[in-house]
């Protein structure tokens, strides 16, 4: 009786407790969103005062908003920091490098005025100078120029010692050197000529004038505000917050030398796949991505929503261990490798499981690069009979009439049971069961094995399954280095299969052939468009021949796009190169 | 209570050291955070060895706990790779509060955690209350009319809920109420985030789209407390301290809410104040599906990258929130049940 108050008082208080805290918290969530205002201050960009200020040319009117939402959260803006997919494509709205590449794989000067060519001489005959004249119209967001200044303050910064960024390439491979020759006009100097220049290099600038201060200062640019709070870029937009683990959102950018139509753009980070879909459906979202071929149906029920496919050089594919070390012993036997191709329905299984329109069944690692894929291959067809010929004429038989074959080696009967390994995706665990029951019936049999994508992806020092061999086929979506143009010389070279010697090579599948040495270098240095393709194609056709590579079916990004959204052209190398076009109907 | 107090204080610090110990190990098997560094192919070699020297992951683990304990302001860090180090180390580690930065975002890891804290508790707090008074109300209601309809009734849905999978629940709340709803002309509700863009961040934007994330744990949990509540009020009932009390002439509403209820309620308390450190840690499957910016996302998209000083971050926070919280709980309790001395 007495102690009732005491108890009504401690819960009432509790949950007034609660209430009150809830209450207080939405006040205090704005302030944690960085204010573009406080966040300029933050970076001490310097006023431009001499410049001319846009106030002379009459105001495009901004209008509407596109709403994107992203499956992953960018982790930092500052795109030489981040290799995130959802990280670069953002900038295209606010960082635009040299040039961009529209949907249909052309050149798009952004930055640069042209691009450099042998024809306009910035491109030296011996291929190993590369000169780039910037636009003298293009300005930061603040309305400082654009000069060459920049270019060679971005390659000290991506080579600087001080810098942990993620990826030095292609400059620590390949550049000797970045200068400007006046402010307009830098110069690229190469080590050894390089071919794939026009999709690696300068993709994004830093903005010497916010970032050099920073770099003087802490000795790095790492913490550097702007990676989080890009107040100053240069592009159709502008970065206006981003809250952690919300939305990021980019306001118009009068300054750019293509202003855009578009208000604003606004990205909601949603890493549900099903609740991006029921976002898609219900219109809260202009753009999703990384849609899949399921869904398209569902997605475009209501009119309102298209799907578009859009191929950036992705491809789902077999990648065979032929490692003597790690691979069953069948695997080294090219004629195994190619009954196993033969005995396998790739047709079906894309017909069952995927849009036979979007993902038909590919044939070269690098079909989705056109011009560089080789058309002249055909698909190994689908031929049981035949793969059972090539098994019989290896040595392969039942001989315990068990249902799967098996061979004498060395005194011990080794069974011909292949370890097929993959990610956890739900997709790709309906083709293993497929193909399990496809090699059945020529006696193949099949250990299906799955891995969570961290695990998958892990390196050799931490028992990744790929990176140790753990595995005779690993099914992945893979892409050569850069799109559209490729440079892929790493994961079939001799020198960088994975080892306990050498334990970050990316060569996992262990093959080794100095032809194959020889092709990929020489692909890298040859600047001759049609003698490189050629190279491609011999390359294609060795991968073809040695049957290391069983492509599954091409695999192109899925975007969905709301009626709603006007005039959205995405490209697979730039996504949103043409993102000032964009206008929404109310 | 100040010596308990105290002696309860200290026994945390080689509570809290342990932890730290043990859960510095384990994260020794999530993996290389330089595996993919969240891109769809995985890195270049010379790029992983880069960034593995720059960001001490090569460093023999004793050091790297070492590092993130007490700092490195006394070491010279190799970043040019020439084998000898030569830039100062900045970091002052947790004993001197720096949690370090993440090695995803390259962000004090404080500073990151203060961005989710605010969202999670808005979200968590939310939810507690209306799970405490909702189980509240239906496990004493249910307990006062024992095997009524209404109590056969509030049993099966409570059943039900209870072994409803979060993320189910969630999806289909989300497309009832923000696809079909919509679709049939119907006042709807927002499908995921905090606001509408083109509305703006206002409170009535904001308490929107808080309806369907928080019916969600709601419903998930008051099912299993309303049951929690009921037994321990059933068994109350049955005291003969109640017998008695009716017997003394006292009314039927006075013995229930004069004794029963607070009796009944007191281990529901120890269950509350054990679940409050939990809170912070925020609802993982809810804040995914709804894309809520809170704590439990934040866990899970840098355990995916294996990202060791925003998880220590998070599950030291949440340790020491855990011993508080037992403290509090423990004073709370012997504030309630005079039975209880603490000294």
């Amino acid at each position: 009786m007495k102690r009732f108050p005491r108890l009504s008082t401690a819960l009432g208080g509790l949950v007034a407790l609660s209430l009150a805290l809830a209450a207080c918290a939405p006040a205090a969530t704005p302030t944690a969103a960085p204010q573009p205002t406080q966040a300029t201050a933050a970076t001490q960009a310097p006023a431009p005062t001499a410049l001319p200020q846009p106030t002379a040319a009459p105001q495009p009117a901004f209008s509407g908003t596109a709403k994107i939402t992203f499956t992953q959260e960018p982790d930092n803006l500052n795109p030489y920091y981040s290799s995130m997919f959802f990280s670069q494509i953002t900038t295209q709205f606010w960082l635009k490098g040299l040039w961009s590449f529209d949907d249909a794989g052309n050149t798009v000067p952004e930055l640069a005025a042209e691009i450099p060519s042998a024809a306009n001489g910035g491109v030296s005959a011996d291929g190993k100078t590369v000169t780039v004249k910037l636009n003298p119209a293009a300005t930061w967001s603040d309305g400082t120029p654009v000069t060459a200044d920049d270019l060679v303050f971005t390659y000290d910064m991506i080579m600087s010692d001080q810098n942990v960024v993620q990826s030095r390439y292609p400059y620590e491979d390949y550049v000797a050197g970045v200068e400007a020759r006046d402010a307009q006009t830098a110069v690229v100097t190469f080590s050894e000529p390089f071919a794939a220049w026009q999709t690696t290099l300068f993709k994004w600038v830093l903005p010497k004038h916010i970032l050099q201060p920073v770099f003087d200062q802490e000795g790095t640019i790492d913490q550097a505000e702007w990676n989080r709070a890009p107040t100053v870029g240069v592009g159709p937009f502008t970065f206006q917050e981003w809250e952690s683990g919300s939305h990021l959102s980019f306001r118009a950018n009068a300054n750019w030398i293509r202003p855009p139509k578009l208000e604003q753009i606004f990205i909601q980070i949603v890493p549900d796949d099903a609740a991006q879909e029921a976002a898609i459906i219900a219109g809260d979202t202009d753009i999703g991505v990384f849609l899949s071929s399921d869904q398209i149906e569902k997605l475009e029920a209501g009119g309102a929503v298209k799907v578009v496919a859009v191929p950036s050089g992705y491809n789902e594919a077999w990648f065979l261990n032929v490692n003597p070390e790690t691979a069953h012993p069948a695997m080294l036997d090219v004629n195994v490798r190619k009954a196993i191709a033969l005995a396998t329905d790739r047709f079906t299984i894309v017909k069952d499981l995927l849009v036979e329109s979007i993902n038909p069944v590919n044939v070269n690692f690098w079909d989705a690069n056109p011009p560089f894929g080789n058309e002249s291959l055909e698909p190994y067809p689908y031929d049981p009979e035949q793969a059972k010929q090539l098994l019989d004429a290896a040595g392969w038989t039942d001989s315990d009439g068990d249902g799967v074959r098996d061979k004498n080696i060395d005194g011990q009967k080794v069974d011909l049971k292949l370890r097929y390994i993959t990610n956890e995706r739900e997709l790709r665990k309906n083709v293993q069961a497929v193909v399990q029951q496809q090699w059945q019936l020529v006696g193949i049999a099949a250990d299906l094995q799955n891995y969570s994508s961290d695990v998958y992806w892990n390196g050799y020092n931490d028992g990744g399954p790929q990176a140790q061999g753990l595995y005779d086929i690993a099914e992945y979506s893979s892409t050569p280095n850069s799109f559209p143009d490729p440079d892929s010389s790493d994961n079939w070279l001799c020198s960088t299969i994975a080892s306990a010697d050498n334990p970050d090579g990316l060569n996992w599948q262990g093959y080794c052939n100095p032809q194959m040495d020889e092709l990929l270098r020489r692909q890298a240095v040859t600047l001759d468009a049609a003698e490189r393709i050629q190279i491609y194609q011999d390359i294609q056709q060795l991968m073809y021949d040695e049957v290391i590579y069983i492509g599954l079916w091409n695999d192109p990004d899925l975007w969905s796009i709301n009626n709603r959204l006007k005039n959205v052209r995405l490209s697979g190398a730039s996504q949103f190169w043409n993102a000032h076009e964009w206008e929404v109907t109310p | 209570m100040t010596t308990y107090l105290l002696r309860r204080l200290a026994q945390a610090v080689p509570q809290l050291f342990i932890i730290s110990v043990i859960l510095f190990a384990l994260m020794q098997g999530f993996g290389d955070p330089v595996a993919t560094l969240g891109a769809r192919t995985p890195p270049r070699q010379e790029d992983k060895e880069r960034l593995r020297r720059m960001l001490g992951l090569d460093q023999p683990v004793h050091i790297q706990y070492l590092v993130w304990l007490v700092g490195n302001d006394w070491l010279k860090l190799d970043m040019d790779g020439d084998g000898v180090g030569e830039t100062p180390g900045q970091r002052r580690g947790i004993l001197r509060g720096d949690f370090g930065n993440s090695l995803v975002t390259r962000r004090p890891v404080l500073e990151m955690i203060a961005d989710r804290l605010p969202n999670t508790l808005l979200l968590m707090l939310t939810a507690e209350a209306a799970i405490i008074v909702l189980s509240l109300s239906i496990g004493i209601y249910s307990a006062l009319r024992q095997y009524s309809l209404i109590d056969n009734l509030i049993t099966a849905a409570s059943f039900v809920g209870y072994s409803m999978p979060v993320f189910w629940l969630a999806l289909t709340l989300m497309y009832i109420f923000a696809v079909n709803f919509r679709r049939w002309g119907l006042p709807y509700l927002p499908t995921v985030g905090m606001f509408d863009p083109a509305v703006g961040r206002t409170p009535a934007e904001l308490i929107r789209h808080m309806i369907l994330p928080v019916a969600t744990l709601t419903i998930i949990s008051t099912a299993g407390y309303s049951r929690f509540v009921r037994s321990s009020m059933l068994e109350v009932l049955n005291q003969d301290y109640i017998r008695t009390a009716r017997a003394k002439g006292l009314s039927r509403s006075r013995a229930i809410w004069g004794h029963a209820v607070q009796n009944a309620a007191l281990p529901f308390i120890t269950i509350i104040g054990l679940d409050l450190p939990f809170l912070l840690a925020g609802a993982v499957v809810t804040e995914r599906i709804f894309a809520w910016p809170g704590m439990g996302r934040l866990f899970i998209d840098h355990t995916q990258r294996s990202d060791y000083p925003v998880l220590m971050g998070i599950l030291m926070l949440i340790a020491a929130a855990v011993v508080v919280f037992q403290i509090i709980t423990d004073v709370v309790y012997s504030f309630l049940d005079p039975r209880i001395r603490l000294d």
